[in-house]
């Protein structure tokens, strides 16, 4: 599994929220996030769905400002990390 | 296919479906589990009668986050009083419930209504009902009385049902057989 880094730039609208701004390559796009989802200023994006170039395609956990799920952004903005899968 | 409350127990047991806190053994129905009220609620402040706001999503510095901020207002209900939530009224409100669905559950959820607050006009969300896998979080309701009196609403009370789909497969992001090994540079 992979995670997203994500820079805190304000609050949410409820305590349990906030709004994360998240590099892509062609700009940034800010998503209301869990606060419970933020670890080392990061979000969990699960697996990527795409390479080009040096960049790399992931879905976010939410629906961004602009009303898309799915980014392109620089491949060095995401972190794997290990997540044993279910059975 | 439609989950049972047996079988959204026992994902809850494997950890495929986490719902913090816990919901009681009174908060199931055959093929639902009911959610309950956060007392933090946004209210929309849009000012005096006479002054007319018109909001622009096609502006080119659009904001959804912007604008609610700058159009709403936080409000915590206070739980002998409760809100009363007027008449044509929309508020955003949220589950008490931390809810979260793994990329590899299999699972998606939609949020619904409580037949017996619905049938007093009351909504609690506006076209967007789907719980996708991986969400986390409180989930956001938007809650508008089509009804024709006010309704009291309060911390605690059921609110919304959750009613859990299992999908055709794993999604695309909680597929590791494509990237299994490879590291982001």
């Amino acid at each position: 599994m992979m995670r997203l880094k994500v820079e805190k730039v304000a609050e949410g609208l409820h305590p349990s929220e906030v709004i994360v701004a998240i590099r892509t390559s062609t700009g940034s796009e800010r998503v209301v996030v869990s606060a419970r989802s933020i670890q080392s200023d990061s979000i969990p994006v699960g697996w990527p769905l795409g390479t080009r170039e040096q960049t790399t395609l992931v879905e976010l956990p939410r629906e961004t400002e602009s009303g898309a799920w799915r980014i392109w952004v620089p491949s060095d903005q995401l972190l794997e990390i290990e997540e044993r899968m279910r059975a | 296919m439609i989950l049972t409350d047996r079988e959204i127990q026992i994902g809850l047991t494997r950890k495929q479906i986490v719902i913090d806190p816990a919901p009681s053994s009174d908060a199931y129905s055959s093929t639902s589990v009911d959610l309950t009220l956060d007392p933090v609620l946004t209210l929309f402040d849009i000012g005096e009668a006479f002054v007319r706001k018109v909001v622009d999503p096609t502006h080119e510095k659009y904001n959804i986050d912007a604008a609610l901020k700058e159009l709403t207002k936080s409000h915590t209900i206070d739980g002998k009083a409760g809100f009363d939530l007027e008449p044509r009224q929309l508020i955003l409100a949220w589950t008490k419930e931390y809810v979260h669905l793994p990329l590899d559950a299999r699972l998606a959820a939609r949020v619904e209504g409580k037949s017996s607050l619905a049938r007093m006009g009351v909504g609690v969300h506006i076209t967007a009902p789907t719980i996708h896998a991986g969400f986390d979080g409180q989930i956001r309701l938007e809650v508008v009385n089509h009804g024709h009196l006010p309704i009291k609403l309060r911390p605690g009370m059921k609110i919304c049902q959750l009613i859990f789909e299992q999908t055709l497969g794993t999604p695309q992001k909680g597929y590791s057989g494509q990237f299994s090994g490879q590291s982001a540079k």
